[in-house]
């Protein structure tokens, strides 16, 4: 499982920033099966809840609902989608009072699921598509061109890119899976830039357009709503909780992953709270891979496959850490209840960060992981899983119970379960550590040192000549924990960018300490007069914790009695 | 289909004829169309299909007429088995596994009945075999089975668990008679752990008893033992309430009384001040608790787990000290504030 090379540093030669192609793929076709589509997730949801009470279906939505609705604040470009909200659980109200024989409860259902079909479902316009692939790239240009040489020029300058936005990996493993199966590419969520960026490394890869189940909170911003909607966008909310809404949503995710439609979609529910890699993922959406591969199986094809493809992003800097950190030590603290935060798109933040990006010689890194099947074993170039020492799986013989390929409940929720904890595995795995985050981890270990009896909550309230220490000394315990993580990448725990694999000490510290938070107002390590210290604690607990979850290898006990990450 | 009819229909492989496997193929045998016994010897092949009695290990088994034995797996796999039950000692499994694994299609479901873990890895044997078969349906059947009473017909149940429920169905569908039970379960990590930890107290047990001590000292050993394993077992992710089903304390029970197995016999003779290396000589096979004793130990030391039987197990074993000693030593212990 494990490989040990880390043999592909520089961005991958396929990634030019240059006209492509566009390729046309089988979301194209999303308006024209778009009305079938909608009905069969119709009908799907409806079986599923064939036999089920309907009253105590349909009240438990209610009152689920009701509670949302009260929850959420309306602004304008929400105001008429809740509008309407209210109206249908008030006609549903008002039906399930009456009795039964009067008001079909049947009637009720099919009124909820259309309902949440057209909601969840995308559109795709092809001329959109058209306009935002010519659009992005040209907008990116201008930004990189007009922010790093500080001066418009115009076309041309197209390498500087590839030094600031890395994309490695499997990538031309992906490009050939993608015609020989159905791709669900499933990221690391840290920012809500994900999103734009997801979309533009696609066309990158010089792959087909994607359906993108994106959060519904992205939808309230009317530019980027537009696109995502055009794009084949559907639409994911995690703040309905009632089964109809999941039985709708996983169908509508099954049924597009089953018509070869590519989907994305991110298993961690959110963005990381805590600045860690997701250990945890959500099985639901994930598990539609797997009927989708059911699904297709017995309509006739036996090689249908979907490939779950892990992604994962390493940022220098994330826009929105103050607020996540925040939120998460709340959360953890208990200290009071918190309403789900619902940071609307400000344009103004993405072109900001963007600009602040490329003017500041910052770089994002991309990885495409290793795909895996829906079981959740490695896939090889040609497509096949690859079971335990080497072998070749078959997988219709894994769905195949009583001598017949079929859903299986109970079967295939384990199959996901495994799917998902493998998943976890290859996202840290395939992380790339940046000298920043090595830094903000070698920086708070060393403060956790000097203050061994103190719990996170404690150690986050030091003081500043308490969270100041010679620069020297850091420099020591950088070097140290250097060598330990480049033992580790040694392992295949994770991959190391380049200024860690060459670089003496204090050159990549210095690097390190350049990137870090750059974006945010204060510094999140500062260091002046041969000391170092920190303007906020949680920010650098924010950063430190993105090499948590390796435990022991790097040091950390797995079970902290004190709150921290390990 | 129905899940019965389908299990009427179905062709079973044991790999393994010794005395437990032979007496599960043949429980299989009346819930199925066909059972095939793998055993690795081709003379013991022969006598089991001309005599349909398994003289070496259980002569007074009559075997019924749909077990077949096969020494080439090629030949087992033939047309394809529905289930497969795996019935090797530890010691064998990874081994085994290797060379049978080739064979496999991914649609078997697979029962495991070995009690024990891989020696140095501390691997339970489900995790074994997950590592060398194309296939993820597995489980594990464990329980207080000495194999010549339930070939006698005696009453007994076993625990088959696995977290695919296809699996535990399998089980109960292929070994229920009238005088087995089947109970189903889903903690394969705790069903696996308390078969293996088991036989540390069986060693203890044979030294209690060597020593001539009473039913007190044994009901002592027995608890503080249980409370031992559910310790360690639940650091590794198994959950409390197995120990006291079949698996747990059942099989725990019946080991420790019976003076039978090759682990009580061993610890036995140890109390009895000889050596180690003479009596598995002897005893011409390894005890399987032997190792594991070891193994466990040191990784309990590792996780700071109090297991302070084992550990007298562990010095009892090595020589270091007499079983008096030991009993000495277990008795003046502080006394804890420890529930369990």
């Amino acid at each position: 499982m494990r490989q040990g090379s880390n043999s592909t540093t520089g961005s991958h030669p396929v990634i030019r920033f240059q006209q492509i192609p566009i390729v046309p793929g089988p979301l194209t076709h999303l308006e024209k099966i778009r009305p079938q589509l909608l009905s069969e997730v119709f009908e799907k949801t409806e079986e599923d809840f064939s036999g089920a009470s309907l009253d105590i279906l349909l009240g438990e939505a209610l009152y689920s609902e009701r509670l949302r609705l009260k929850r959420t604040q309306s602004h304008f470009f929400t105001r008429s989608r809740l509008k309407k909200d209210f109206r249908l659980w008030n006609q549903i109200h008002s039906g399930l009072l009456k009795p039964a024989a009067e008001v079909d409860r049947k009637i009720l259902l099919e009124q909820v699921i259309r309902h949440y079909a057209g909601e969840i479902g995308g559109h795709f316009d092809s001329r959109v598509y058209q306009l935002a692939t010519r659009a992005v790239p040209w907008g990116f240009s201008w930004l990189l061109n007009a922010a790093g040489v500080k001066r418009f020029l115009p076309w041309g300058m197209t390498q500087s890119l590839e030094s600031r936005l890395h994309i490695l990996g499997e990538v031309p493993t992906l490009q050939r899976l993608a015609q020989k199966g159905t791709i669900l590419l499933v990221p690391t969520h840290q920012s809500n830039i994900d999103s734009v960026l997801i979309g533009y490394i696609i066309y990158l890869m010089s792959l087909p357009p994607f359906a993108y189940g994106a959060g519904l909170n992205l939808f309230s911003n009317p530019i980027l709503s537009f696109f995502m909607k055009n794009l084949g966008s559907y639409t994911v909310d995690r703040q309905k909780t009632n089964l109809i809404y999941k039985y709708s949503l996983k169908n509508y995710s099954t049924l597009i992953l089953k018509e070869g439609i590519h989907s994305i979609f991110f298993p961690g529910g959110g963005r990381s709270r805590s600045g860690a890699i997701e250990t945890k993922v959500k099985l639901g959406l994930l598990g539609t891979g797997l009927e989708a591969q059911i699904a297709g199986i017995r309509a006739g094809n036996p090689d249908f496959r979907v490939f779950v493809v892990p992604m994962v992003t390493s940022y220098h800097s994330v826009l929105e850490a103050g607020s996540l950190i925040e939120s998460y030590l709340e959360d953890l603290g208990k200290h009071r209840f918190i309403a789900t935060e619902d940071e609307s798109w400000q344009l103004k933040k993405v072109i900001g960060f963007f600009w602040k990006v490329f003017s500041s010689q910052s770089t994002i890194t991309v990885r495409i992981g290793k795909p895996l099947d829906v079981f959740g074993n490695l896939v090889d170039d040609e497509g096949h899983s690859i079971g335990p020492s080497g072998s070749i799986i078959q997988p219709v013989r894994w769905l195949t119970t009583r001598g017949e390929v079929q859903r299986e409940a109970q079967r295939d929720m384990e199959y996901t379960r495994e799917l998902g904890c493998r998943l976890a595995d290859r996202f840290h795995k395939e992380n790339t550590v940046l000298t920043s985050h090595l830094v903000a981890f070698a920086f708070f270990e060393t403060l956790r040192r000097k203050y061994p009896e103190f719990d996170l909550f404690r150690l986050l309230r030091l003081s500043l000549p308490q969270r100041s220490i010679p620069y020297s000394d850091f420099l020591a315990a950088a070097e140290t924990e250097h060598r330990r993580i480049v033992e580790c990448s040694g392992r295949g725990e994770f991959f190391l960018s380049d200024d860690l694999k060459t670089g003496h000490t204090e050159t990549w510290v210095k690097e390190g300490v350049r990137q870090l938070g750059l974006l945010h107002d204060v510094a999140v390590v500062k260091v002046q007069d041969e000391v170092i210290s920190t303007e906020d604690m949680n920010l650098l607990y924010y950063y430190r914790n993105r090499l948590t979850g390796y435990g022991f290898h790097l040091g950390l006990k797995q079970h902290d009695s004190k709150g921290f990450l390990a | 289909m129905t899940l019965k009819d389908f299990w009427r229909n179905s062709k079973v492989g044991v790999i393994g004829g010794g005395s437990w496997g032979t007496v599960l193929a043949n429980i299989a045998s009346r819930n199925s169309r066909e059972v095939r016994v793998w055993l690795r010897d081709e003379e013991s092949v022969r006598l089991i299909n001309t005599t349909r009695t398994n003289a070496q290990y259980l002569p007074e088994l009559q075997l019924d007429e749909r077990v077949h034995a096969f020494s080439s797996l090629e030949r087992l796999f033939e047309g394809g088995l529905n289930a497969v039950i795996w019935a090797l000692p530890s010691s064998a499994c990874r081994e085994q596994a290797r060379i049978a694994a080739p064979y496999f299609c991914g649609d078997e479901l697979i029962l495991h009945a070995t009690k024990g873990v891989e020696q140095g890895t501390m691997k339970r044997i489900s995790e074994v075999l997950s590592e060398e078969f194309p296939c993820r349906r597995i489980g594990v059947l464990s329980g207080p089975n000495l194999a010549y009473e339930v070939a006698r017909g005696e009453p007994a149940a076993a625990v088959v668990a696995s977290s695919f429920s296809e699996v535990t169905d399998a089980g109960l569908a292929l070994f229920t008679s009238d005088s087995f039970r089947i109970y189903r379960a889903t903690d394969v990590i705790g069903v696996e752990w308390a078969g293996a930890l088991k036989n540390i107290l069986a060693i203890a047990s044979g030294a209690v008893d060597a020593m001539q001590l009473g039913w007190n000292t044994k009901g002592l050993l027995i608890t503080r033992g249980l409370a031992e394993m559910v310790r360690f077992s639940v650091s590794l992710g198994a959950q409390e309430s197995t120990f006291l089903g079949l698996a747990g304390i059942g099989d725990l029970l019946a080991t420790c009384c019976s003076p039978l197995s090759r682990n009580y016999r061993v610890g036995f003779r140890l109390a009895q001040g000889e050596k180690l290396e003479q009596i598995l000589e002897e005893l011409g096979s390894t005890a399987e608790g032997v190792s594991t004793t070891h193994t466990v130990r040191k990784f309990a030391l590792d996780q700071g787990v109090s297991m302070p039987i084992t550990e007298a197990v562990s010095l009892l074993i090595q020589g270091e000290a007499s079983a008096q000693d030991m009993l000495h030593r277990l008795m003046t212990r502080p006394v804890g504030n420890l529930v369990f």
